[in-house]
């Protein structure tokens, strides 16, 4: 397919009364196939529509160009139809004729017989032949579009452009007119791009979704294939692997969005309290079951034992969500996988190293690797029958989920699939799934298993559909599992509003550890506010209550909350997951490791939280020990990461951090 | 037939309900009018012959009884005089109609044309029909061309604003359907602006038959020596025959309530909605 349509660099801004400029788009470049059917989605005002009448040639933009087939759009034509929401049939003239205007005036190289031909064809391809003489307001909503819609078909464009063509249509006429557009796209080969803020619709019809983010300077978020086959019907098309994950995604940036524009029009950013320099924070987590100390932290009243009066808990359906709040600052501070500190300072995100400090480890272990019973009915009851059968189906892909790359879940994953002989890259593939959805994943059979914290373990096993094959006792146990990021600039702003979260979240820890208080954390943590699930899935003790296996029970590492060398941050295991995250080429190893060590781990704050809460911390530095028998020496992670068997090609780098340097704690 | 007759009897009590609720009151007010004007009159409260005059005066009654005689000169009957000044209206009207429709398209289409010639049109548009009478005489010469160029002048000013407004209110959905289909001047202009715009034309045409009629009376008033129910207004008053001035103001004000539904029901006819 050749490139049809490019959009190459495009800047629109409007000058409004006043004098000022209002900077639509900006910097906008999108190339359409020819074939090819793009939707525009975002939020009304996101200058989707603008960029659509660019396309059309009715509006021109700023700066940039648009071609089409290699020409630039300087007017509109009959080349570019145009269906517009509202329809655009004139009133004083029938359906025929309204059709016939185009015909005719396009067509004009044509006898007049056949321009009649063709506009009888495409009334009668959207149903009309029964309409045929009458005004449009003797039509239903549903009805014009179709005559819409003929009459764009019928000069047959090189490009047709959709303008929320069924935003004002019932469901019902919609879902029918959206077959009848497809099966006709479909049959003529029309490329089109359509702007919508529909979520299904775009899924539905489109190759193609690009996401615009809200004005001013709107600019193009993202830009999602959608690889369900043709052709497709608005009742299959859902129960297609790709179809919630699209849609999730599309509605995942939808509400990011919303939440940017609210987080905008607010006007009071700091509240200076008690003295803390903030006491209203937004704080992001992921419901899982480790998510236990920031709800108690909350619920008990922790955070305002500690001054933080307005402590807003911002839930997050994956732990991408936490990196765009982390990354757009609209989060102070999260809930993080433990790898997220080191991956966002050494520029695991796109590339541009971002410093985050933690402060407070504050869950252990509670993971677990779950394959589908699928695999386990064909006789894989272990890593190395897991490897017998990969190597036997070779040519079939397998693949696994994981959260985030930057999760021990991840990391974890990896390290047990490569010891025992499994690449994670080249045997099968890894893929990163929000924890919520692996179970519906896993049923749906799109993934062969996944390594995710609880409750999803469990529950695949409660629900029949896989079985836990490793847990942390197999893997690592006691490794740090969540753990509490901020950015390093917030934390040198406000650095007692740090201590201050640090101590009501170490304080929540130490409640969520103790075991009379498991039952009522169970039932907060279950509420429709957070996990939003079954109770029984929820296990914080007792280990022998419940299996996760489908027959036989299996011993489960549960989650540590408090104890121990189990919350102060540990510089071994940041480097740890360091040497990991490089040694699968997520980040290059930083050349200044024991630079950004210290700035990742904030020990001081720790041990500043824990002296002032009266909690005693003996920490001994300790070398750590994997399951296959490896140890992990801190001070020479480099030929560590040299020996490791199986690895990529992995980059040593220096990580230019620029800020002002806290001095180490 | 027993049921029959009494729901015909209770359609004739409603169709006379209906009457009477719709047409007792004008009926009644119009009389209570004319009561009182004979009364005052005479009590000689007003100097006015009273209404029953138009009878009692036989000149007047002539009139009123032969309005198609005609004896030559000015001296001819009720009905060749208001159809003399109608003739002119409707000629006038015309040129008025095919100017100002013309005229109003092209400013419409045109902003240049439109900020230039606009301040001029609303400057004009407020100087009273009468004020031009003198001019018209001066510059033309002649009574027929000058009354003819008053009603012009009145009735040109509604049509062209209108035009000019309707054209610039097409709907932007249309201006795009011309645009991307790329449609010919000629055919936009059919297809599109006369039918877009036809509303507007019209509301300005129905105002503009209004005032030229009152354009007429009063220029006719001024011209003497020609046939027209506003010099014969003048006649009378000079003559101080009051009661045949009665007779045509009925006239003037009937004639003009009909030109005014005449263009109501045409507008209704052309302008579907």
């Amino acid at each position: 397919m050749s490139l049809f349509v490019t959009i190459n660099n495009i800047d629109k801004i409007f000058s409004i009364p006043g004098g000022d400029d209002y900077i639509a788009l900006k910097g906008i470049n999108l190339e359409i196939k020819k074939g090819e059917f793009v939707s525009l989605i975002g939020h009304s005002g996101c200058g989707k529509s603008t960029l659509l009448n660019m396309i059309a040639g009715l509006d021109l933009p700023t700066e940039g160009i648009i071609t089409l087939e290699g020409q630039k759009v300087k007017d509109p034509g009959p080349d570019k139809m145009v269906i517009f929401q509202n329809y655009s049939l004139l009133p004083w003239l029938t359906v025929h004729q309204n059709i016939s205007l185009a015909v005719d005036e396009v067509m004009k190289g044509t006898n007049s017989s056949e321009r009649e031909a063709l506009v009888e064809e495409y009334i009668n391809l959207v149903g009309l032949r029964h309409a045929i003489d009458k005004l449009p307001k003797e039509l239903s909503g549903g009805m014009k579009q179709r005559v819409a819609i003929a009459r764009a078909l019928a000069i047959r464009p090189k490009l047709l452009l959709l303008d929320e063509p069924f935003g004002a249509l019932d469901a019902l006429t919609r879902g029918n007119l959206q077959e009848q557009l497809m099966r006709i796209c479909d049959e003529y080969h029309v490329t089109s791009v359509m702007v919508t803020h529909d979520v299904d619709e775009a899924v539905l019809l489109s190759d193609r979704i690009v996401m615009l983010t809200n004005g001013p300077g709107s600019k193009i978020w993202g830009t999602l294939e959608v690889d369900i086959p043709r052709p497709r019907r608005r009742m299959e098309v859902v129960t297609h692997p790709s179809y919630y994950s699209l849609r999730s995604e599309i509605i995942y940036f939808l509400n990011q969005q919303k939440w940017v524009k609210k987080l905008r029009a607010r006007k009071v950013s700091n509240l200076a309290r008690h003295g803390l320099e903030k006491v209203n924070l937004e704080l992001g987590y992921v419901p899982l079951t480790a998510c236990a100390p920031v709800v108690i932290a909350k619920e008990k009243g922790f955070f305002v034992k500690h001054g933080l009066d307005e402590v807003n808990l911002v839930r997050e359906t994956s732990w991408r969500g936490v990196v765009d709040g982390i990354v757009g600052n609209y989060l102070d501070a999260a809930q993080m996988p433990a790898g997220m500190p080191t991956w966002l300072t050494t520029g695991g995100y796109q590339e541009s190293p971002l410093p985050v400090v933690s402060a407070l480890t504050m869950t252990r272990n509670g993971n677990g690797v779950t394959l589908s019973k699928t695999l386990y009915e064909k006789g894989v009851y272990t890593a190395s029958d897991f490897r017998q059968l990969l190597l036997d189906s070779v040519g079939k892909s397998h693949t696994l989920g994981m959260v985030h790359p930057s999760s021990m879940h991840n990391l974890l994953l990896r390290y047990w699939l490569a010891a025992n002989d499994i690449d994670p890259d080249n045997d099968l593939n890894l893929k990163t799934i929000p924890p919520a959805q692996m179970v519906a994943d896993l049923k749906a059979g799109t993934i062969d298993g996944y390594c995710v914290g609880e409750p999803w373990n469990l529950r695949a096993a409660v629900e029949g559909v896989g079985f836990t094959i490793a847990t942390d006792l197999e893997i690592w146990q006691g490794h740090p599992g969540k753990v509490l990021g901020v950015r390093e600039d917030w934390a040198l702003q406000y650095p007692n509003t740090h201590i201050a979260l640090v101590k009501a979240l170490l304080e929540a820890c130490q409640y969520c550890a103790d075991p009379k208080n498991e039952q009522e954390i169970r039932e907060i943590l279950s509420g429709r506010s957070y996990l939003s699930t079954s109770i029984e899935y929820i296990q914080l003790g007792d280990p022998n209550q419940y299996s996760c296996n489908l027959n036989n029970s299996v011993e489960y590492a549960h989650h540590l909350f408090f104890g121990e060398n189990v919350n102060r941050p540990s510089r071994t295991e940041h480097l740890w997951m360091m040497t990991q995250m490089a040694r699968w080429g997520e980040i290059p190893f930083p050349r200044n490791w024991v630079e950004i060590l210290e700035r990742v781990c904030r020990v001081g704050v720790f041990g500043t939280a824990a002296r002032e809460l009266g909690i005693e911390v003996n920490y001994q530095r300790q070398p750590i020990a994997l399951f296959d028998g490896s140890k992990f020496n801190a001070d020479d992670p480099m030929s560590y990461l040299m020996n490791a068997k199986i690895h990529r090609n992995f980059t040593v780098a220096e990580v230019h951090l620029d800020g002002q340097r806290l001095s180490a704690a | 037939m027993i049921p029959l007759s009494s729901s015909n009897r209770r359609n004739r009590s409603k169709s006379l309900d209906k009457f009477i609720e719709n047409f007792l009151p004008p009926i009644i007010g119009i009389f209570s009018f004319l009561i009182l004007w004979q009364i005052f009159s005479i009590i000689g409260l007003i100097k006015l012959p009273p209404p029953t005059s138009l009878w009692t005066d036989e000149r007047t009654r002539n009139y009123l009884l032969y309005p198609f005689f005609d004896r030559g000169g000015t001296d001819v009957g009720l009905f060749w005089q208001a159809f003399a000044s109608l003739q002119r209206v409707l000629i006038g009207y015309t040129f008025a109609a095919i100017v100002g429709i013309n005229v109003g398209i092209i400013i419409g289409l045109n902003s240049f044309w439109n900020k230039a010639l606009d301040p001029l049109f609303q400057f004009l548009r407020t100087v009273p029909p009468l004020a031009w009478v003198p001019l018209a005489l001066a510059a033309l010469q002649q009574n027929q061309p000058a009354a003819l160029f008053v009603i012009f002048v009145t009735a040109v000013w509604p049509i062209l604003i209108n035009t000019a407004v309707g054209v610039q209110q097409i709907p932007q959905d249309y201006i795009n359907v011309k645009r991307v289909l790329q449609l010919a001047p000629r055919k936009f202009f059919i297809k599109i602006l006369i039918p877009s715009a036809l509303p507007y034309i019209f509301t300005g045409l129905r105002i503009a038959i209004g005032l030229a009629w009152l354009a007429i009376i009063a220029a006719e008033i001024i011209m003497s020596g020609i046939v027209g129910i506003g010099f014969f207004i003048w006649d009378s008053y000079q003559n101080n025959y009051i009661s045949d001035i009665i007779l045509a103001l009925v006239y003037i004000g009937a004639i003009g309530l009909i030109l005014d539904k005449l263009m109501a029901f045409i507008q209704t006819l052309i302008v579907r909605e």
